[in-house]
């Protein structure tokens, strides 16, 4: 600034007026009878609180909503039922404050919070929720939660029992009831009823309202939107009538503003945090290092979140069908080979996943046996069967399956063909692309040819989910949360199954006892029957070897100093606990 | 006149149809479609994929999905974008504003920068000032205009003397609305320059060259003969005539305005609609790909069509002879 000062005194003067004054008038309310007292310490009301995120919120409207950058917003302002505290894995209480199970394990009556108000001072009522649940099923408005929130096709009935009472039903018993319930983010009826019925609900709070007028989305979560400029920043501001406050009487969030700078791509993104222009940044593990070296300077520590929940794996392709033109999509010697368990095996002891560590990840991450991540302490099975590096297990393996090694070190299987195929990933990924490029190093080894396919992402989603012309993909899948999320990978009906997707009938006797388990787990409400069904699902995936995991990358979340209070969970969010993050520095 | 102006007006429609035609045929011919990114998640239920594809028309030839959107352009209805459920039109009137300002003053730089130094530069062939503005504009033309971004950037970060991309401070809404506007016109600064240099340079060596024809002419002889100061010759009689070519490329810069700082507002992290069409290329976002094609394309025509009217004014030659 002072070099500037010399420059352009004129445009200086403008900027040493920076940030609000350290003491932001808020707007006074009384707390909600029902107010939640948070038992953390007691913080300090004041501060901006800056991040950036890459790209841009494609909505405010959680109806429309696909992608994480726009639900991410939408969770900051509009709160849900319960919360899942990533750092638990347990469901907490959030707008109903207790709820009640019934015997049949599929009615359950929630309880709301009293005097809890939307941010413009509307009571906050069972009204709201019913309408939140009837605008989602209401077909002329397609949307996500619609389908999280049905069990076979079929609807949950809501019914509203007094002002403060609602009871949900499910037609079946629905194992993740809590988990999704708890991500439904409740709309405000008197703001968006008219909206509902001239059918314009699913045009309502989009990016251009969100710019012109911030105030009529409204809140009740922490914070409330104060201002949106598109491509620059999005300003949150703390809601005067949030329901949480500390042990002396104060209301939470403490921060006055939650600024993030919207940037161009997740580069951007890491260079601001680096040059100490934002206060939170996740942080891939190749990033750690040269990051670290600029802590003093900026005043921040980068965080160890432990593993992260992304799965990194290769697959052949072992779909029998044939094109429209009467083409196998994989020729026949190969399917043979790809769909020979032993196979697999050899392949995956074949690889050097502590290489894999070291020389992509820098150290920074573990060997991946199954399809969970220790990073999703809940459901992790830890007792999966392991496939060390091990080229000699490889070759035995291979062996019994009639493979031989020739004399000019390539391997031929029964008939004679040697063995050689196509590995497709995706070019946008650098980490995985090393990892290919490792894999084949690997592969040679043990006499095996493997060509590089980098495609665009488009593509190679193309083949794998529609033409399904290809011999072995890479790709990442991010796990975590509950088994439920992962019925389209593991059942062999679905869409993500990816070495054989959409089929009519199992076909494996082990995809059968899958799919059994994937249906099992989801009609009972009791966890350890849950977790024993869903850790054979793990070991069955291990043991054949459909999906040949790699590693699992650390996740590592940098921080400025000057905040106190900070949960960071292993998975999702960087910071969980927003509202209660206070800093005795308010100027920046 | 007005016919010839009705006339290139009408031009404009099959021109129109023949450009997005062809971008559309070319983006259904790329790989993917923008439910692509949604396919991929785990946790999407395939009917949820399957009705979207239906509300998107995504499960039609690509040349229904055109004639669909015809149909609709025909009623003045550019689609909206899926990306963020809003009408292009909204869209593109939200993100264009910042882009115009960069524009114009990008422009206003040119212009007021190379008027006086070419009519200088001009006045003495092979002097101090035309030698380095020479230079200074080989030099200028030679940079691509992302790289010379990329520079700007770099110093900015180094030196701290300019904000890093951007249009307005974390604070601006904070500040009074004097200041406000002291923020916009610094971060203007860096992307201006960046913009506005190529066009310095371009401007500059036609007009010089122009200079130095009009130079020859006899009634400039004949001025100074009349003892008239130099100052007065060079700006009032010899810039006048001199104008004329550059008239025609107001219809250039004219066409450029939303469309020609596309490379620039993605280096810098301008606000523009620069980020709003990169990003729905990417993502396949098609109606405001086609609403931004449709915006160029008309801005083009309509740019040359003024040119073409501002030549006419300025010079009776070229009323008469038509």
């Amino acid at each position: 600034m002072l070099r500037l000062c010399f420059l352009l005194p004129l445009l200086a003067t403008a900027f040493s007026s920076c940030t609000p004054k350290s003491k932001v008038a808020r707007e006074k309310h009384q707390l909600p009878a029902g107010v939640d007292i948070s038992k953390h310490e007691i913080g300090r009301q004041g501060g901006v609180f800056i991040d950036s995120t890459p790209g841009e919120p494609s909505t405010f409207n959680p109806l429309v909503s696909e992608d994480a950058t726009s639900s991410g917003f939408i969770g900051l302002f509009l709160d849900s039922l319960v919360h899942n505290n990533p750092v638990t894995q347990e469901v907490e209480p959030g707008l109903s404050t207790r709820w009640e199970i019934a015997a049949d394990n599929k009615t359950f009556t929630f309880h709301l919070r009293q005097g809890v108000c939307w941010s413009d001072g509307h009571p906050f009522t069972a009204d709201d929720v019913v309408f939140t649940f009837q605008a989602i099923y209401d077909p002329r408005f397609p949307n996500r939660a619609a389908f999280d929130l049905s069990v076979d096709g079929k609807k949950f009935t809501i019914e509203k029992i007094n002002d403060l009472t609602v009871r949900l039903t499910t037609p079946e018993i629905y194992a993740p009831f809590l988990e999704t319930v708890g991500g439904v983010g409740l709309l405000p009826k008197h703001e968006l009823e008219s909206a509902f019925r001239d059918g314009s609900l699913l045009k309502a709070w989009n990016v251009s309202i969100a710019q012109k007028e911030p105030r009529r989305l409204l809140a009740t979560g922490p914070f409330r939107l104060r201002s949106y400029q598109p491509a620059e920043r999005i300003v949150f501001e703390a809601n005067p009538h949030y329901w949480r406050a500390d042990t002396q009487g104060v209301r939470l969030p403490y921060v006055d503003y939650l600024v993030t700078k919207l940037v161009k791509d997740a580069n951007a993104s890491t260079l601001a945090f680096a040059t100490g222009q934002t206060d939170a940044e996740g942080l891939s593990p190749d990033n750690v290092a040269w990051i670290d070296r600029y802590a003093t300077r900026y005043g921040f520590s980068v965080f160890n979140r432990g593993p992260s929940p992304n799965t990194g794996f290769i697959w052949f392709n072992q779909n029998p069908g044939k094109d429209a033109s009467g083409k196998p999509f994989v020729p026949p010697h190969k399917l043979a080979w790809f769909t020979d368990r032993r196979f697999r095996q050899a392949v995956s002891h074949g690889i050097d996943r502590e290489g894999l560590v070291r020389g992509v990840l820098f150290g920074r991450g573990q060997p991946l046996w199954g399809p969970e991540t220790p990073a999703n302490k809940k459901w992790y099975n830890p007792n999966v069967t392991q496939y060390p590096f091990n080229p000699a297990r490889s070759m035995e393996l291979l062996t019994q399956s009639g493979f031989s090694l020739g004399p000019d070190q390539k391997l031929r299987d029964r008939l004679g063909n040697i063995v050689e195929f196509t590995l497709n990933t995706n070019q946008e990924n650098q980490l995985r692309a090393n990892m290919a490029t490792a894999f084949k190093e690997n592969m040679r080894d043990l006499g095996i040819t493997v060509n590089l396919s980098f495609l665009d992402f488009g593509t190679l989603v193309g083949k794998i989910q529609d033409s399904y012309d290809y011999e072995a993909g890479m790709l990442g899948l991010t796990g975590g949360g509950d088994p439920a999320g992962g019925i389209s990978v593991f059942s062999s009906k679905g869409r993500l199954h990816q070495w054989h997707p959409n089929q009519k009938s199992p076909a494996t006797p082990w995809e059968a006892r899958i799919d059994q388990l994937m249906s099992d787990q989801l009609h009972t409400l009791d966890y350890p029957t849950r977790k024993k069904y869903f850790d054979e699902v793990q070991k069955i995936m291990s043991d054949e070897t459909p999906y040949i995991y790699l590693v699992t990358a650390n996740a590592y979340v940098g921080l400025k100093d000057r905040w106190k209070n900070i949960r960071i969970p292993p998975l999702g969010s960087l910071v969980w606990n927003l509202d209660e993050l206070w800093t005795p520095l308010i100027t920046p | 006149m007005t016919l010839f102006i009705l006339r290139r007006l009408l031009a404009l429609l099959p021109m129109l149809f023949a450009v997005t035609l062809l971008v559309f045929a070319l983006m259904s011919l790329a790989p993917g479609d923008f439910l692509t990114p949604v396919k991929a998640q785990r946790d999407i239920n395939p009917a949820l994929i399957a009705e979207l594809q239906k509300s998107f028309g995504l499960d039609r030839p690509w040349y229904e999905q055109y004639a669909l959107w015809l149909g609709n352009v025909l009623h003045l209805d550019f689609g909206y974008s899926w990306t963020y459920k809003v009408p292009v039109a909204q869209l593109i009137a939200q993100r264009a504003p910042a882009t115009l300002l960069l524009s114009l003053t990008s422009l206003l730089l040119a212009w007021t920068l190379a008027i006086p130094l070419a009519v200088l530069a001009a006045a003495r062939p092979g002097g101090w000032i035309d030698r380095i503005t020479s230079a200074a504009a080989y030099f200028a033309l030679a940079i691509p205009e992302f790289f010379l971004a990329l520079l700007a950037v770099w110093m900015a970060a180094r030196t701290g003397w300019f904000p890093i991309g951007g249009l307005t401070s974390l604070d601006h809404d904070f500040l009074s609305p004097s200041s406000q506007l002291l923020d916009i016109a610094y971060h203007l600064i860096l992307p201006t320059l960046v913009l506005g240099l190529g066009g310095v340079a371009g401007t500059l060596r036609v007009l010089r060259a122009n200079v130095l024809d009009v130079l020859q002419a006899e009634y400039v002889t004949a001025a100074r003969a009349k003892g008239l100061p130099e100052k007065i010759v060079l700006f009032r009689h010899v810039l006048r005539n001199a104008l004329n070519p550059l008239l025609s490329t107001v219809g250039y810069a004219f066409a450029g305005l939303l469309s020609g700082s596309l490379l620039v507002e993605n280096v810098m992290n301008y606000p523009g609609l620069g980020r709003l069409v990169y990003e729905a290329f990417i993502r396949e976002d098609q109606f405001v790909v086609l609403g931004s094609v449709v915006v160029g394309c008309s801005l083009l025509i309509i740019g040359n069509l003024l040119s073409d009217l501002a030549l006419a004014w300025s010079d009776p030659r070229v009323r008469y002879g038509r």
